[in-house]
């Protein structure tokens, strides 16, 4: 028995890949979203932690809150990426993604925009900013400080 | 005093299929074809089994075995997702199992179709460990851990001065191993000029930097060593054994030192369960995904200092005849991957004497790593039994 051939559809566009946030996480992201670098700090012992989780690994409480923090921050290590393992950075490659110390004693991974390679040494001064992809989200992003 | 599992489990057989860019097989037919021919290899029957720990997530689980093999009583089926360092880690479930008398024979099998298959960007979605990266990291372009391991080689690179010039040491040498084997997907030679002109992955990884996707099966047994030493094979027992964890588990971004792995916590221990220091290595198959994680888990091992990994794997120190042969099959870089259950298969032949042209002479104990899951660290050190 035959049958007519499917037709086949045009590939859609890569779609950007986009946090799912958690409970323990969307205060992180809605304070991205407005354009404000809110970090989980522990209101038993101060200390702060990132990624958000729900107890104090220093003292083991499950209270916590998030509060504005520093935007500044050193160059602790790099890549360049040249190869889209997502298809949706392939346009945009080759792309820096920066791992840098925060003073605000955390380390955040974003795309580093605005300074050459050449010019990326370890403890370089740079600064966090905020990249908006859609209305719900908005994406940290470093720039020269 | 003597830790009770040295010594005490051994490595009764060993299977591996032709590795391979692309199958029609399944991942469970692989790992059901080396499984096979690992049973034969130890002169046991499939109904011997009564333990099986199937790579996770790799398209088996021990049921398949029950149903394709005839196993007639599994007491024990585990998965271990430590991603790379799943391998090594499974050997100590196994020893545990069998020295205690839970088990008479423990199976561990991988079966990938790496190559013909889904890529591993797409595979790590499925990594519970992944979910943080998943979140916080693949939106900005950062995920696939040639993207995630590039940043602590980076970092040694400006701290040290490790070179490219070292990285493509470890892949040159590999290669000439693998070219020795007879069963691996890279069978030319490669000059350091070639991996120079690789195109760049991620900096400074080059895509000979980086290790195969590939598709094939390997499987190993552990037994008793009172049982495997009346087996067909030569007896060759697990020393030490041991698997480590690093701070900040699923997040190297958040782990205070990024070039800190499991393995430095779990070497010293698989150390001093054997007895054993890195001078009495004769030979190592180290988990390649990345020629830099070569070079760094040589420095944790204790074969040199940190940040002296770079130099030390020149000057022809890792090749067969050298100090510290490594690799001798050519690893996850140039003979597959399976997830480093091929080093463990290597190593297994290494001491038995069966290595063909890339025997060491005497190689009576020797060590192998298994690294991943973004830095979770196990090893096994195995010797021939006098």
């Amino acid at each position: 028995m035959s049958q007519a051939p499917t037709p086949v559809a045009p590939a859609p566009a890569p779609e950007r890949p986009l946090p799912t946030p958690t409970r323990e996480s969307q205060p992180y992201w809605d304070g991205m979203r407005e354009g404000r670098f809110l970090l989980q700090y522990c209101s038993s012992c101060g200390k702060v932690r990132h990624y958000p989780r729900p107890v104090c690994p220093h003292c083991f409480s499950m209270e916590s809150e998030f509060k504005e923090a520093p935007l500044g921050g050193s160059l602790h290590a790099w890549t360049v990426c040249h190869h889209p393992f997502n298809f949706f950075f392939k346009a945009s490659a080759p792309y820096i993604v920066a791992l840098v110390d925060m003073d605000a004693g955390v380390r955040v991974n974003a795309q580093l925009h605005g300074i050459p390679e050449s010019e990326l040494k370890i403890g370089r001064r740079v600064k966090l900013g905020f990249e908006p992809v859609n209305k719900e989200v908005t994406l940290p992003v470093f720039v020269a400080d | 005093m003597v830790h009770p599992l040295r010594d005490k489990a051994a490595v009764s057989g060993i299977g591996e299929t032709a590795y391979t860019r692309g199958t029609t097989k399944s991942g469970l037919a692989l790992q059901l074809e080396a499984s096979l021919k690992a049973l034969d290899d130890a002169g046991i029957d499939p109904s011997d089994v009564d333990g099986v720990i199937p790579y996770f997530p790799g398209g088996a689980i021990a049921e398949d075995f029950i149903a394709n093999l005839g196993l007639k009583d599994l007491t024990l089926s585990a998965f271990i997702p430590m991603g790379g360092a799943t391998c090594v880690a499974a050997i100590q479930m196994a020893a545990m199992a069998v020295t205690t008398g839970v088990c008479k024979h423990v199976l561990i099998s991988v079966g990938r179709t790496g190559y013909s298959g889904s890529r591993v960007s797409t595979r790590l979605q499925q990594f519970p460990v992944f979910a943080q990266a998943a979140e916080f990291e693949l939106p900005i372009g950062m995920f696939a851990p040639a993207q995630l391991y590039a940043q602590g080689a980076r970092r040694h690179m400006e701290l040290y001065g490790t070179t490219a010039r070292q990285f493509a040491e470890v892949a040159v040498v590999t290669r000439q191993h693998a070219i020795l084997n007879g069963n691996v997907v890279m069978n030319k030679p490669l000059t350091v000029e070639d991996h120079h002109a690789s195109r760049m992955i991620s900096d400074p990884f080059r895509l000979f930097d980086c290790s195969l996707e590939s598709d094939g099966g390997a499987a190993v047994i552990v037994s008793a060593a009172d049982r495997a030493k009346d087996l067909r094979k030569p007896l060759v027992t697990i020393a030490g054994v041991a698997e480590g964890h690093p701070e900040s588990p699923a997040s190297i971004a958040q782990r205070p030192d990024i070039l800190e792995f499991g393995l430095v916590k779990s070497a010293p221990r698989a150390y001093a369960m054997a007895g054993v220091g890195p001078k009495d290595i004769d030979v190592a198959e180290i988990y390649d995904c990345f020629t830099f994680t070569v070079i760094r888990q040589l420095e944790i091992l204790g074969f040199c200092k940190a940040g002296e990994g770079g130099p030390f794997v020149m000057d022809g120190r890792i090749a067969l005849g050298g100090e510290l042969p490594i690799n001798t099959h050519g690893g996850l870089l140039s003979q597959g991957h399976v997830v480093g259950l091929n080093h463990v298969i290597e190593l297994t032949r290494q001491l038995r004497g069966e290595a063909g042209r890339a025997q060491v002479k005497d190689a009576e104990t020797g060590l192998v790593t298994g690294y991943g899951d973004m830095g979770d660290g196990s090893i096994a050190i195995l010797r021939r039994a006098a």
